[in-house]
């Protein structure tokens, strides 16, 4: 320990270095410094009343004496003296010189006012023999010039002295020593717990994201913190499994194009005979190509308008001009397809957004219902009003979507599109959704006779 | 001039519903590269700036079959300075370059009042990008990777830009656009236009002989920012070509299939 005590490496077990540990032992110790102070203060009191109690019975023995006649105190200070089973009392008569006359003081000690008790370290002689021993002692000097000496043992107030200490110790040693277990407990508990807390992050670190930190049923700060990291954890989770799946859909979304132009370039070289044949193969490839860039320029579209910030950029959208706008521009397709389209735009409402995104959700909309409407059809599109919200509604006579796949094309469009399979549906839905969530509307697909898409805007003016 | 497109595949008037985006026939290009050379006007010089030197040569080996003298620089400082040393009739500048970027150098050559058309390329997303090419102070955005008809048309709408003409009547040949009155007339016929028609008739009529990408005519025309899945310009192409274009009428609108659409006067 000495040789250690100068160094500053001198380590600590763990445990005695964490926090908890710490603030244990310095509440433990204010708990000892505030015991210790209060018993203190007890036994003060207690000497101080003990020894004013003692001061009074002395002073007034002393009047008693003084007031007898002088004859009379030679007995009764064998009196008091032979009256005395503790041997508690001290008395003694001295002569002017100094002298002992009686009692059972051997000598008159130094330094004391006539009259005022104080502390006093005497030798008592009597037939027990003679013995030292501190006492409380007053003094009084006799009109014919001897000393009356009356005192009182006290070692009564070392008893309480005692009683005081004994009792410190009793209660104070293993109420420290139960707080320094107790913290021991609580920072060893602490400290596993972080120690497990790390472990896992560390496994998180290393790439495991379904892991999650340990919480217990318990509702202390710790385990709150512990579920928020988790919630945490498990939107990362998801968000990463989302990006997989991105990955996996835009690879779906290219291959299939990409390995149809393969195989095609591939027979074409192999049994094209003229080079009419070879350009025709040719063609039909540059077309697999322009489908698979379709994709990827509706990919990069779709990741454009869910991580823009355009809601600064947005204006005042007229919707019913818009809705009029679109119908003017499906018009033709639909009568080419003889399908009948009715637009309907009575609602004279106006929105805050980006009025070409808006264009674009609705037109895709509408190029969709056309499109899967068979031949004697009906599209509708319409700007109604509805319980304060604004909507469009783009209805058709076609097949619909199935139960199934709306949940997918309504819910989570970038990454769960599985209408993406349905042949010709493409990324139109996914564009829409993603519209629809920068301007945070509500888009929702339901039964009709065919399908109805509608999109609502609340808040309108 | 005008027979240098008669080698682009003309359709048949009811053709109008395109199966899909399909190159001409290589004879049909060729055809009218040779009319060009013949017809022995000035070859127009293009500054082509592009760091990729396979896509360079690409291009360059393209364009030079279509009569053009394109020049090459590979990263934005090169092409800065061939720029500056003028000549060229039109740019074609890469967005993305070593050096100096795309946009940078236009936006130098602009502020140094280089007026130069540009075409930007860029590999890069679609609306956005495109919205700041332009704004960079491009003339037209043009995403790789493109048909080789669909750059050749831009860069031909680029160079033969309408001069801001003070004429508020349109005329090619029997065709009469007024653009106060807002009626349109073929002959002594007149011809009843939807407002898009009109839009559409006017923009075709400021670029009589030119090739119209169905791309250039929705950015343009429809200001489209997106590429619908349906052959809209087909289907509205094909309303206007039947009103201009009568059964007993040389036909003026002619679709080049898979590639677009050209208005000129009957031969």
């Amino acid at each position: 320990m000495s040789a250690a005590s100068g160094s500053s490496s001198v380590r600590l077990p763990d445990f005695a270095r964490t926090t908890t540990f710490g603030s244990t032992l310095a509440i433990a110790s204010a708990f000892v410094l505030c015991t210790v102070l209060l018993f203190g203060f007890v036994y003060w009191q207690t000497a101080a009343y003990l020894t004013s109690s003692i001061d009074a019975l002395i002073t007034g023995e002393l009047q008693i004496f003084a007031a007898e006649p002088p004859e009379r105190w030679l007995a009764h200070i064998n009196e008091r003296l032979d009256n005395d089973p503790r041997r508690i009392r001290i008395a003694g008569l001295f002569g002017a010189d100094g002298h002992r006359i009686a009692g059972n003081l051997e000598s008159l000690p130094g330094g004391l006012t006539p009259d005022v008790p104080a502390d006093a370290v005497v030798v008592r002689v009597d037939n027990q023999g003679r013995e030292t021993e501190k006492v409380r002692l007053a003094t009084e000097r006799l009109p014919d010039g001897e000393v009356l000496a009356i005192g009182r043992n006290n070692d009564e107030i070392a008893g309480i002295a005692n009683i005081v200490r004994r009792a410190l110790m009793l209660g104070l040693l293993p109420a420290f020593g139960l707080a320094v277990v107790i913290g021991l407990v609580l920072s060893l508990r602490a400290r596993n717990r972080l120690l497990e807390v790390n472990r896992r992050i560390q496994r998180i670190v290393a790439g495991d994201l379904r892991e999650r930190l340990p919480t217990r049923k318990g509702n202390d700060p710790f385990d709150q913190l512990a579920v928020s990291v988790n919630r945490v954890l498990g939107e990362i989770e998801a968000l990463i499994q989302e990006i997989a799946g991105v990955g996996n859909d835009i690879a779906h979304d290219l291959r299939t194009p990409l390995t149809r132009v393969r195989v095609r370039l591939e027979r074409g070289r192999a049994r094209a005979t003229t080079l009419d044949e070879l350009r025709g193969v040719v063609d039909q490839s540059i077309a697999g190509l322009d489908q698979s860039l379709t994709v990827i320029t509706a990919l990069l579209r779709i990741a454009e308008i869910e991580h823009s910030r355009r809601l600064e950029g947005f204006s005042q959208v007229e919707l019913a001009p818009l809705v009029r706008e679109v119908g003017e521009l499906y018009e033709p397709i639909a009568e080419d397809k003889h399908v009948s389209l009715q637009v309907e735009a009575a609602d004279e409402a106006t929105v805050q957004g980006d009025r070409d995104l808006l264009f674009e959700a609705v037109a895709n909309l509408v190029d969709n219902a056309v499109k899967f409407t068979p031949k004697g059809g009906r599209v509708g599109l319409a700007l109604l009003r509805r319980n304060g919200e604004s909507v469009v509604r783009i209805s058709d006579t076609g097949p619909g979507i199935p139960e199934i796949e709306r949940e997918a094309v309504t819910k989570r469009f970038y990454r769960s599109d599985k209408s993406r399979n349905t042949e010709g549906l493409g990324l139109g839905l996914s564009l829409v959704g993603a519209i629809v969530k920068l301007h945070g509307l509500r888009f929702t697909i339901a039964d009709g006779p065919g399908c109805t898409a509608e999109i609502a805007f609340p808040q309108v003016n | 001039m005008l027979s240098a497109h008669d080698g682009w595949k003309n359709n048949s008037p009811g053709d109008g519903e395109s199966d899909g985006r399909r190159l001409p026939a290589p004879d049909a290009v060729g055809n009218e590269t040779a009319a060009l050379a013949a017809e022995n006007e000035p070859m127009p010089r293009l500054l082509l700036i592009e760091d990729d030197k396979e896509t360079a040569d690409e291009i360059r080996a393209e364009l030079g079959d279509r009569g053009f003298d394109v020049s090459w620089a590979a990263d934005g400082i090169e092409g800065l300075d061939k720029a500056r040393s003028g000549g060229a009739d039109a740019m074609i500048v890469d967005r993305l370059l070593p050096g100096m970027d795309g946009l940078t150098v236009i936006e130098t050559l602009r502020g140094e009042g280089i007026r130069t058309p540009v075409l930007v390329l860029s590999a890069l997303g679609a609306v956005d990008e495109r919205v700041r090419g332009l704004r960079s102070g491009g003339d037209d955005y043009l995403t790789k990777p493109f048909a080789t008809v669909e750059l050749v048309a831009r860069i031909e709408a680029l160079l033969r830009r309408p001069a801001e003409s003070p004429d508020t009547v349109l005329r090619v040949g029997p065709l009469e656009l007024d653009l106060i009155k807002r009626t349109a007339k073929r002959g002594e016929r007149t011809i009843e236009l939807l407002p898009r028609e009109f839009r559409l008739l006017e923009y075709m009529m400021c670029r009589k002989d030119q090739m119209l990408t169905r791309a250039m005519l929705l950015e343009e025309v429809w200001n489209y920012k997106f590429v619908p899945q349906t052959n809209l310009v087909d289907v509205h192409m094909g309303r206007l070509r039947h009103k201009v274009d009568e059964p007993n009428e040389l036909p003026m609108i002619t679709n080049v299939r898979g590639v677009g659409f050209i208005l000129r006067a009957p031969a």
